[in-house]
């Protein structure tokens, strides 16, 4: 991690727009090797993720219920960007 | 020791702090035994990995694991891209081997721990945890202290973690203890470095006892990289508390990370890189982090090794 991470803060909101609480959002590639950890969102559908340099980054977010997605960004240096994912509902098994 | 504070000392990378007042322990063997713990019914192994019905490696070329990331289609940040997973997650190499571990009450996955960790912040995070003694359980340095967030708040020692041995889903066959009592190395704490990034769990009871645990060694550069790497632990991919295996043959080593590309995804820090020999299970890393082409896990050499058998005493 650089002295100064970029911070990544954003929400997880479900298929009507309400805000998910217990979702993991996890960084699921990036320029350089990552922790292996998740967040959980708050009960607000709230996370606070540090990437450890600049580049291109997929931020990936699962919870129950819902299908799994992901956010690709591009980040700089010295940047705190605010990201909003919208899962859709998860598809019933055939 | 409170969080955020850190030891006034310049000492070795690798000596132990804790924010709990230190017990040294004496040092004496090379390898640590397992134990499978009480009424193990013990799944079998074969041959470096385990015996899971259904578990097929694909052994493709790199060629065709590694293709290099579209960049020209990223989207702008405030346009997070909706709908359906990628195909491909960057710690997931290739086809996804991973298989699920349905019978997590029995040894040896119920030695590995879903862990529920609360931050000095108190943002919530998962990550993964292994027994190596009645009250410990490795992990990664990252998930007991928290280095260089940047969020306000945030860095430091957790401020507690919900261990739940054996988890699946929304079972919890062991039950589930809750730990504030930690131990992480200097060259983490204090440097950030991932090659330090190793730490412990003491729980306040001997439910290791119980689930039993791996053993550990230290092993030199050609014996790693003949050997294979398991790694089973609870991804964020992946349904909530369920337990998921893979393995692979190590791919390389350097003087202190294990580099493999054994599937993972985020909430497998922690989680034991373990071999297998005459059906004996040893740790020979702790999986940390995730990379564009291997993943990697911090090594056990003898400094990681003798902190490890201080941690479990």
């Amino acid at each position: 991690m650089p002295a100064k991470p970029i911070i990544v803060a954003g929400v997880v909101r479900g298929p009507g727009g309400e805000k998910l609480p217990q979702a993991r959002v996890f960084i699921a590639r990036g320029p350089v090797p990552v922790p292996d950890v998740a967040a959980l969102t708050d009960a607000d559908g709230r996370f606070t993720l540090s990437l450890p340099a600049a580049g291109s980054y997929e931020v990936a977010c699962v919870a129950e219920g819902c299908a799994p997605s992901s956010a690709k960004i591009e980040v700089t240096q010295q940047q705190e960007l605010r990201l909003e994912l919208r899962l859709k509902a998860e598809r019933p098994r055939q | 020791m409170s969080n955020g504070a850190l030891p006034a000392t310049s000492a070795d990378p690798d000596t132990a702090i804790s924010n709990q007042p230190e017990v040294s322990v004496p040092i004496e063997l090379a390898i640590q035994p397992p134990s499978e713990g009480t009424d193990s019914q013990a799944a079998g192994a074969a041959d470096g990995t385990e015996l899971v019905e259904g578990h097929i490696r694909t052994e493709a070329a790199l060629s065709e694991l590694f293709t290099a990331p579209a960049t020209t289609l990223l989207r702008d940040i405030g346009e997070a891209s909706f709908g359906p997973p990628p195909p491909l997650a960057e710690t997931v190499h290739g086809p996804d081997d991973r298989i699920q571990i349905t019978n997590t009450a029995i040894y040896p996955w119920r030695v590995h721990a879903s862990l529920l960790i609360t931050a000095a912040d108190n943002s919530l995070w998962i990550g993964t945890g292994w027994f190596i003694g009645p009250h410990t359980l490795m992990t990664a340095g990252h998930v007991v202290y928290i280095k260089n967030s940047g969020v306000p708040g945030r860095d430091g020692w957790v401020k507690s973690i919900n261990v739940m041995p054996g988890r699946n889903g929304s079972s919890l066959p062991y039950g589930s203890v809750t730990s504030s009592n930690f131990r992480t190395v200097n060259g983490w704490a204090n440097s950030g470095d991932e090659n330090y990034d190793y730490g412990a769990i003491i729980i306040p009871t001997d439910l290791g006892s119980t689930v039993g645990w791996l053993g550990f060694g230290v092993w030199p550069d050609a014996d790693l990289l003949s050997a294979v790497a398991n790694i089973s632990g609870y991804p964020g991919d992946k349904p909530a508390g369920t337990q998921w295996y893979d393995h692979r043959t190590i791919a390389s080593v350097n003087a202190r990370k294990v580099f493999y590309d054994i599937d993972t995804a985020g909430g497998q820090s922690g989680s034991a890189a373990y071999r297998i020999i005459n059906g004996v299970r040893y740790g020979v890393a702790i999986h940390a982090y995730g990379g564009a082409t291997t993943n990697s896990g911090t090594r056990i050499i003898q400094p990681v090794y003798d902190n490890m058998v201080a941690w479990k005493a």
